[in-house]
């Protein structure tokens, strides 16, 4: 089990009489796209958030690296390298690239013997730079609040700040939501950069194409629990849709 | 005796500038700054423009909106970067806090008039403020006295008697406090004396605050407003307490709304000061001073009308309600 | 780095597919309108107010801009506090009547401290100190209550606004502290230049010279001390706002509350920090008020909260958060004051400048949304 980087195991949790995330485990290994499918109020963004400090699991255990994690705040599981970009993104429109990027993280230049910080502007906009174009992200300028961006763009800079951070796994939720034809394959084609740079990607979905086009594993939910594990080459659309519709269940609780 | 005055200031003046034919060619310009805007300092204004009109100055008015240090400085300031006033008559909004800036105002070269009110203890010659160059205004300690005495008769002397005042730290009301206060504790002693309470010249408030005492005091029998915002409003109160009659008010300051309430009932007595005197003479002073006269009184007690019932349709008293037309 | 509303942003930062020139310059000009507008106004005043006096009267005098700078100094202190809580989303409706507070309480201490032999420089530090501490906690109760309780802001500076008042009241005499050292005046109206001009003239600095008569007639004074204070209140806050990572995270919770708390950024310790901040200036104010009238008052910033929101909004500072500028706070003041002060030079009733600022408040409120709809056209040319 080396080579898996996120094991999760037997995890339960429940909102009063509803149980969103119903005994799942599944598993993310280094150098791979896994894809979460399933229909609305399937359980997926609850999973996740529960992987990433946003709620504490009823039952059930993470192991991130080799090590047994209890997150507490988003903050514990960033810290440990999980980062997650919800549908929102949260980012800051009013700010540049730059500073959301950094938003939190700000590198700060010392005077008079650490008595007084300033922010470090060149810096971190030099910084920047070298993290857009290493994903090959190309802004006509950096300083424009990120307002005026489209929603591809504001994606990928939601990207670049996960992977300045060193991110060793990513979360994504619904990326390619409320996107152009044009801006879907640019955030595919981002997705499949991190991979190929090391970093898997746990891509929430309920758009097959994109699941097709990226992932190299599924794994469906429906009401709660896992109901189908699937090499992603190794399947098809109908079959999947079976599953998300809770025609099929395979039952792979472990 | 005010009138002799007058007549010789005005003869003096009319002397003065007929033998000295350049003066009247560059015109005396003079600034109004009054504390606020009530109908007191309305006909005070009557009679600065009337005074300029016959005397041929040119009067700069600015009245500041609420009652305050911090409203009349800066339109003091900027009367005095103009830079082309000679005088200033002013009513002074506190009696310390506003010495600073009128001290720098007459450093500038303005002499300062004050109206109504004065600085420091209002003796320009011997006091600790010496640089106005007279006090034009009511006998305001004597007025409170006045008030008293008519309030007192008119609760048969004995009983309560509540004090609204507006702003602490102002010579003309405090004056008037200090009057009644004195007069109760001497000649009165069966009279209890509650307040003064502070209304900070807001109508609404006063009358607020009478309807607390009015409500807490049983044996509460009379209600001196030492100003036209107290009086109107203690007078309200009285009324909206279904207690005009019964309960005597004493009004300082002849608004209309006050012999309003002296004709339903609600008030016995109304002290009219005499802002047009006031506002007159003050102008008067100024263009005396200009043309060169010296021996202007530094202190002038322009007098009350006391109006009652009795006597309030007669014209030669009601002349002195304030009226703005 | 640069933030939405920046109103000394250069002008050519613009997003891809510009668009025309004539879009361009709507955009500059809808962030420099308040300069114009000033400048306009100042150039209005120099040519009408001597055409009204006949020339004796001229507007673009030192002393009339030294009085402006002295009438800028309490509107603009609470502007500068109430620029940083608006950019952070919020609003503190309770500044008026905290620079009251302070003024009584700086009063208070600083009597008492000279009364009991302490020389009147450190009893003028003792007064500062009750003027910020008693700032501070109505600040710090102020963030608190907003911040953990989540109660909006509108509701508890309101509500903190009538209890700082009446606190005011109740610890002063009848509403006014008097009885202040006599040298005290010095530290609120001297300056830090004086100049008299002509024969028997000269500069000098720090203190009053002791003339009189006619050299005190032609006597200058330039850069009172309450106006350097300000000036250097106003540099820390521009310092605190543009270069800090304090004031960048106050631009992130105004821009994004939920990006700031997903950041890591401690919202709820800003938030407090953003209100003391603010509280703090008013307490500047109400000290040196006290200076300035040697006398603590608790109805002197009554007026004054109103003026400070006018002056901030003119100045370009967004009411929903995440933008606007320090200079734009002083350019609102300044607008005021000189409308103020034009006024009365023109013998125009002073009542006008109410309707006036009240309607560039409102054009200023017009030009921001404006500004939004021609970004909003070229935001979707720009999308690849």
């Amino acid at each position: 089990m080396s080579d898996a980087l996120l094991q999760v195991r037997n995890l339960r949790k429940s909102f009063g009489g509803l149980t969103a995330v119903d005994d799942v485990s599944l598993e993310v290994r280094r150098g791979e796209v896994v894809g979460l499918l399933g229909d609305n109020g399937a359980g997926k963004s609850t999973l996740i958030k529960c992987v990433s400090g946003v709620y504490q699991p009823d039952a059930g255990e993470i192991v991130f690296d080799g090590a047994t994690m209890t997150f507490t705040t988003p903050m514990d599981a960033r810290r440990h390298g999980i980062e997650t970009i919800y549908q929102d993104l949260a980012l800051a429109n009013n700010l540049d690239v730059g500073a959301n990027i950094f938003l939190g993280r700000e590198v700060k230049k010392r005077w008079l013997g650490g008595l007084v910080h300033t922010l470090d502007d060149r810096r971190m906009a030099q910084q920047s730079r070298v993290t857009l174009d290493s994903l090959q992200i190309r802004f006509p300028t950096l300083t424009q609040p990120i307002e005026t961006l489209s929603g591809g763009q504001r994606q990928a800079v939601a990207i670049a700040r996960a992977v300045y951070w060193d991110a060793k796994l990513m979360i994504m939720d619904e990326p390619t939501n409320n996107l152009g034809v044009p801006e879907q394959h640019k955030v595919l084609e981002l997705i499949r950069t991190l991979r190929d740079r090391g970093v898997p990607v746990v891509l929430i979905t309920h758009v097959l194409p994109d699941a097709f086009a990226v992932t190299d594993r599924v794994v469906v939910m429906h009401r709660g629990r896992k109901v189908a594990e699937k090499v992603t080459a190794q399947t098809n659309t109908e079959e999947l849709v079976q599953y998300m519709v809770g025609a099929r269940d395979d039952d792979v609780a472990a | 005796m005010r009138k002799t005055t007058l007549a010789a200031l005005a003869a003096g003046v009319a002397i003065a500038l007929a033998s000295q034919p350049t003066l009247a060619a560059d015109k005396l310009k003079i600034g109004f700054l009054p504390g606020v805007v009530d109908p007191f300092y309305q006909v005070m204004q009557l009679g600065v423009e009337k005074a300029a009109k016959d005397l041929g100055a040119e009067v700069v008015t600015q009245v500041p909106p609420t009652w305050g240090v911090e409203a009349q400085t800066p339109l003091l300031d900027a009367m005095v970067a103009r830079g082309d006033l000679n005088y200033i008559i002013i009513a002074p909004v506190d009696k310390d806090q506003m010495v600073g800036p009128l001290k720098t105002a007459a450093d500038h070269g303005i002499k300062i008039i004050t109206v109504d009110t004065y600085l420091g203890d209002g003796d320009y010659v011997k006091g600790p403020v010496k640089f106005p160059l007279s006090y034009i205004g009511s006998d305001n300690i004597e007025g409170g006295r006045i008030a008293a005495r008519g309030l007192a008769k008119a609760i048969g002397g004995k009983g309560s008697v509540y004090i609204n005042s507006t702003n602490p730290n102002v010579s003309s009301v405090e004056g008037r406090a200090v009057g009644f206060k004195e007069v109760m504790a001497k000649e009165f002693p069966d009279i209890k004396v509650i307040g003064p309470d502070f209304n900070l010249d807001d109508p609404n408030k006063a009358a607020q605050q009478t309807a607390a005492v009015l409500s807490r005091e049983p044996n509460l029998a009379g209600v001196f407003g030492t100003n036209v915002f107290s009086a109107q409003g203690a007078g309200t109160a009285v009324v909206n307490a279904g207690l005009g009659g019964h309960v005597q008010v004493v009004a300082y300051d002849a608004t209309q709304l006050a012999i309003e309430l002296m004709d339903k009932g609600v008030v016995s007595l109304v002290l009219a000061q005499k802002p047009f005197d006031m506002g007159y003479l003050a102008v008067a002073f100024a263009a005396s001073d200009a043309a060169g006269v010296t021996s202007l009184p530094p202190r002038v007690e322009t007098g009350f009308a006391i109006i009652d019932k009795d006597n309030v349709k007669d014209p030669a008293i009601a002349r002195f309600i304030y009226k703005v037309k | 780095m640069t933030v939405r509303g920046s109103i000394v942003a250069p002008a050519g930062a613009h997003g891809p597919g510009e668009g025309s020139s004539l879009k361009r310059l709507a955009l500059f000009l809808s962030r420099m309108w308040a300069w114009l507008f000033l400048a306009v106004m100042v150039l209005f005043f120099v040519v009408a107010v001597p055409l009204s006096t006949g020339g004796s009267v001229n507007f673009l005098t030192i002393r009339n801009s030294q009085n402006i700078l002295v009438a800028i100094v309490p509107v603009l202190l609470l502007g500068l506090g109430q620029t940083f809580v608006l950019i952070a989303a919020g609003i503190d409706l309770s500044v008026g009547w905290v620079m009251s507070l302070a003024s009584v309480l700086s009063a208070l201490a600083l009597r008492d401290a000279f009364n009991s032999g302490a020389p009147l420089p450190v009893a003028v530090l003792a007064g500062l100190a009750a003027a910020l501490a008693g700032a501070g906690v109505v600040g710090f109760l102020n963030g608190w209550i907003i911040a953990k309780l989540k109660v909006p802001a509108f509701i508890v500076t309101l509500g903190s606004s009538f209890i700082v008042r009446g606190v005011a009241y109740l610890m002063s005499e009848n509403s006014t502290v008097i009885g202040l050292p006599a040298g005290l005046g010095a530290y609120g109206n001297d300056a830090l230049i004086y100049y008299i001009s002509g024969p028997g003239g000269g500069v000098y600095f720090l203190h009053r010279p002791e003339v009189g008569g006619e050299l005190l007639r032609r006597m200058e004074i330039i850069l009172p001390y309450p106006v350097l204070a300000t000036a250097f209140v106003l540099a820390l806050i521009m310092f605190l706002l543009h270069k800090t990572q304090f004031g960048r995270h106050t631009y992130a919770i105004g821009g994004s509350m939920d990006a700031s708390v997903r950041s890591g950024i401690p919202v709820d310790r800003h938030v407090i920090k953003v209100y003391m901040l603010s509280a703090a200036t008013a307490g500047v104010a109400g000290f040196l008020s006290t200076l300035r009238f040697t006398a603590g008052s608790a109805v002197i910033g009554d007026s004054l909260l109103l003026s400070s929101i006018a002056a901030v909004i003119i100045g370009g500072v967004s009411m929903f958060g995440g933008a606007g500028t320090v200079i734009g706070t002083v350019i609102g003041a300044l607008i005021i004051a000189v409308l103020t002060t034009g006024l009365v030079m023109l013998n125009v009733d002073a009542f006008w400048q109410f309707i006036v600022v009240g309607t560039v408040v409102i054009v200023a409120v017009l030009i921001d949304q404006s500004r939004d709809l021609i970004i909003g056209r070229q935001r979707r040319g720009a999308a690849q």
